[in-house]
């Protein structure tokens, strides 16, 4: 090849495919176990993170080249037994739940990991010795190519093959195909299905586990490794296909190679380009390009806990709460007003989401992006423009509500885990937005100097402001749940099919309905960096969109007052821990497994269940 | 073999059985006759454990199998043909059997591919077909030949009648037999009394989840006038 720029191309599309080979080791495990087991496994990323930890453990260890290869198999099959622990003692207990709640379990054990290879392995980056006999490089078209890139190309396409032979040429990949598609009848015919997810969750979690092992030479093992690797994974298998893992290898090679051409071509827009990548997918083939449009999306089923209907909390403890709360400012000192101020805001944001998410049957990864948008609306009209309070305030809500607008038209013509990831793709564009455009954002710097008026500059006055504001955005939204719209929304989740029928335009609703809740997120961010004084891009990552759908979990989707004491209990719990222990985290992930194995009903619905029992003569 | 007694499953709130009722003797074909909705898919869920009773009691063999997992019970030598096939569209006629397939079992018939294909001449010549390939007929055929490879004793077979040309449900009707001849005990939920007349032994009248007649298919036919509203339209 005599071309410079020719070959120059052909050596990026090898390293775009190296790329591919190690997101393609993560992504076929999520997918598989997606497949079969329906649960979108949030941990995959920590089997990866941990993947790396263990075999840096091992491999620094043992030297040699049995000591290497050795290493990064035996981290592999540990991780793939800490898979099977993860399946058999916690989301073996919640089959046949809501289908959230796997989901919420995993992201609890997430938490839990992260601190776990925080204690063990500290904070600093561990890079991992290089692959003994492929320390060099090859000549490829004239330029040199590091041999051990070209021995994970390999490696992914042999795993790729084995795999394929797994699933179509034994009995359990016959079962594992068979269970994909109906696991209640396989289990009808005699096969147990917890064997079968143990398995495959044991495959899943060391093929991840392989990835992060693999990985290790070329670099570091950091601790923001797990959820960078999940959100890419998330991306492959959706546009991928869930459960399809010829899917999974088109998937990774495509993300691998615009990840790789994207930062010659776009550097400043890296991040958002897969997301937009994953969207036009989603809107143009919802299934995914290779995988099969589901008949019943899954998560709306997975919601319903009887929601909305039977249990209302009495307007005399309602209101007895409400005024307990009111007191709580003039006896408390700063820090608890602060508390208070950080509760009210997100309790509205949290039944901004209850009210897509409950009544609606629309589960959002992506909420934080509304409250992202307010925050940096108001930021930005405050600190640059000089606007004031009210205004700034006002003016959040209407730029989170068109985003919402914008966004919600494309996600609301998707369903279940689709419209999931979805809704986290926008999310994770925004966020890619306020990172990488400094200009407006200032980046990772944030926007400063975003201070309340002077009128409402001491706590005190404040805290009343956001109990007074949330509290009545609360309750106008609670108000419109109870109207006829209300009403509708819950129909188009228990039947789109008959509201269809029956002349009532379910996507309508439900565009209405998401960018309602956009609007309402946006002014509960808005008084979120009135109350902290500035923005950072931190205010709609990941992990606050699951902060919320916990908050909401927490409450119970039953009612919508269940929200506001979810925001409670969590902000609560989250300050009490982190002044007792740095590891704040693990206890909160150990907190959600074990409400979620519990508490199904979340701890309002609890209540009202057990209120209704002893209504009922204590049974 | 099979005995089912004060059997109640709700759907949420609604009753669908009410004090169910039903003994079932080795070797019978036994039907159970309804409408639509009348619980009679409902007591087979019921029986293989796809749904879960409220009370009641269904022993097998005189085991007590009430609130095991369908796998279980399964294992114990029930097998279950559901009323919507449920075929693995995904896999071939040849991976369908196979995840069918468990050990023999003593006291009951033991298959083999070989064995299905005899019974069944045209799944044989499409073995290696997609299972989404193929007719309605075609998929029952499937959907109790699947069954079959768990070497069932029991075999509960839902409305395997419904929607099928003439042709084919005479062929059924033959099938039911042959297996009857091979020693296999049969339940039978049916609303083609035709059908029903051609395969069975004994018969229960299902109405609003209650059994509201019963007797053998003689005694049935002698006095049909005393139960026949029941399945009237």
């Amino acid at each position: 090849m005599g071309n410079p720029a020719l070959s120059f191309v052909a050596i990026e599309l090898l390293t775009g495919l190296a790329t591919a080979a190690v997101l393609f080791l993560v992504s076929c495990g999520l997918s598989l176990i997606f497949g079969v087991t329906r649960i979108v496994n949030f941990a995959h990323g920590s089997f990866y993170m941990l993947g790396a930890y263990i075999a840096y453990s091992l491999v620094s260890r043992a030297g040699g080249p049995v000591g290497f290869w050795g290493g990064l198999l035996l981290a592999s099959a540990a991780v793939g037994l800490i898979g099977v622990a993860m399946e058999v003692f916690v989301l073996r207990r919640l089959y046949g739940g809501p289908e959230l709640f796997p989901l919420l379990a995993t992201f609890g054990v997430v938490l839990v990991v992260e601190d776990a290879v925080l204690a063990i392995w500290g904070p600093q980056d561990l890079l991992g010795p290089r692959a003994p006999g492929l320390k060099g490089a090859i000549e490829v078209f004239g330029h040199r190519f590091p041999s051990y890139e070209l021995f994970l190309i390999a490696l992914g396409v042999g795993v790729a093959g084995g795999l394929w032979l797994l699933v179509h040429r034994t009995r359990w990949g016959t079962l594992v195909r068979a269970a994909t598609q109906d696991w209640e009848m396989v289990g009808a015919l005699g096969v147990r299905q917890a064997t079968l997810f143990t398995g495959v969750f044991f495959v899943g979690a060391f093929l991840a586990g392989l990835g992060g092992a693999v990985q290790l030479p070329l670099e570091a093992a950091d601790h923001q490794m797990d959820l960078s690797i999940i959100i890419e994974a998330f991306v492959v298998v959706v546009v991928g296909g869930m459960g399809s893992i010829a899917g999974a290898f088109l998937a990774s090679v495509i993300i691998g190679e615009l990840q790789t051409f994207g930062i010659l071509v776009f550097p400043k827009l890296t991040l958002v380009l897969i997301f937009v990548v994953m969207a036009v997918v989603l809107v143009i083939r919802p299934q995914g390009l290779l995988g099969r449009p589901q008949p019943e999306a899954g998560m709306n089923r997975a919601v319903e806990v009887g929601t909305g209907a039977g249990f209302q909390v009495p307007a005399v403890l309602l209101y007895t709460l409400c005024a307990l709360v009111l007191a709580v400012p003039l006896v408390s000192g700063n820090y608890g007003r602060v508390v208070l101020t950080e509760v009210a805001t997100l309790s509205l944001f949290a039944a901004s989401l209850y009210f897509m998410m409950g009544p609606g049957g629309l589960v959002s990864f992506g909420h934080a992006a509304y409250f992202g948008l307010g925050a940096y609306g108001v930021a930005l009209l405050v600190a640059k423009l000089g606007w004031g309070m009210a205004a700034a305030l006002a003016a959040a809500g209407v730029l989170a509500g068109v985003g919402a607008l914008v966004f919600g038209w494309f996600c609301v013509r998707l369903s279940g885990v689709y419209f999931a990831m979805l809704t986290l793709a926008f999310a994770q564009m925004v966020w890619a937005a306020a990172v990488q455009w400094d200009a407006l954002t200032g980046g990772d710097n944030g926007v400063l100097g975003v201070w309340p008026a002077p009128w409402a500059g001491n706590k005190l006055v404040f805290c009343y402001l956001a109990l007074g504001l949330c509290g009545g955005c609360v309750a106008l939204l609670r108000r419109v749940l109870r109207a006829p719209f209300g009403y509708t929304l819950r129909a188009g989740r228990d039947s789109a099919l008959r509201c269809d029928a029956i002349g009532i335009d379910v996507r309508r609703h439900q565009w209405l309905a998401f960018s309602l809740a956009g609007l309402f997120a946006g002014i509960s961010g808005g008084l979120y960096a009135l109350s902290k004084g500035g923005v950072f891009p931190t205010v709609m990552s990941v992990s606050r969109s699951i902060d919320a759908i916990v908050m909401v979990l927490l409450g119970g989707l039953e009612t919508m007052a269940g929200s506001p004491v979810g925001a409670a209990v969590f902000t609560g719990l989250r300050e009490q821990i982190g002044s007792l222990t740095d590891y704040w985290r693990a206890v909160v992930g150990a907190i959600i497994i074990a409400l979620v194995i519990a508490f199904p009903r979340g701890i309002v619905g609890f209540i009202g269940a057990r209120a209704a029992r002893l209504a009922q003569g204590g049974r | 073999m099979l005995s089912v007694r004060g059997l109640n499953t709700f759907y949420g709130q609604a009753h669908i059985l009410s004090d169910l009722e039903l003994e079932v003797a080795r070797g019978e074909v036994v039907v159970l006759l309804g409408r639509n909705g009348a619980g009679k898919s409902t007591t087979l869920k019921s029986v293989i454990g796809l749904v879960r009773p409220v009370c009641g009691e269904i022993r097998f063999h005189g085991r007590s199998i009430r609130g095991l997992p369908p796998y279980a019970v399964s294992r114990l030598g029930i097998g279950y043909v559901p009323e919507e096939r449920r075929i693995f569209t995904e896999l071939t006629v040849m991976e369908n059997l196979e995840v069918g397939r468990r050990p023999a079992r003593p006291g009951a018939p033991g298959w083999t591919v070989d064995r299905i294909f005899a019974l069944f001449p045209n799944l044989g010549e499409m073995r290696w077909r997609g299972a989404a390939m193929m007719s309605g007929g075609e998929q029952q055929m499937l959907a109790v030949a699947r069954t079959l490879m768990g070497n069932p004793a029991l075999l509960l077979l839902d409305e395997p009648s419904e929607g099928l040309a003439p042709l084919i449900v005479s062929r059924m009707a033959q099938m039911v037999r042959e297996l009857k001849s091979e020693g296999l005990t049969v339940v039978l939920a049916e609303q083609n009394l035709r059908f029903a007349a051609l395969v069975g032994d004994r018969a229960y009248v299902i109405e609003k989840g209650r059994i509201r007649h019963s007797g053998t298919m003689t005694q049935l036919a002698a006095d049909e006038p005393s139960w026949a509203a029941y399945l009237a339209v």
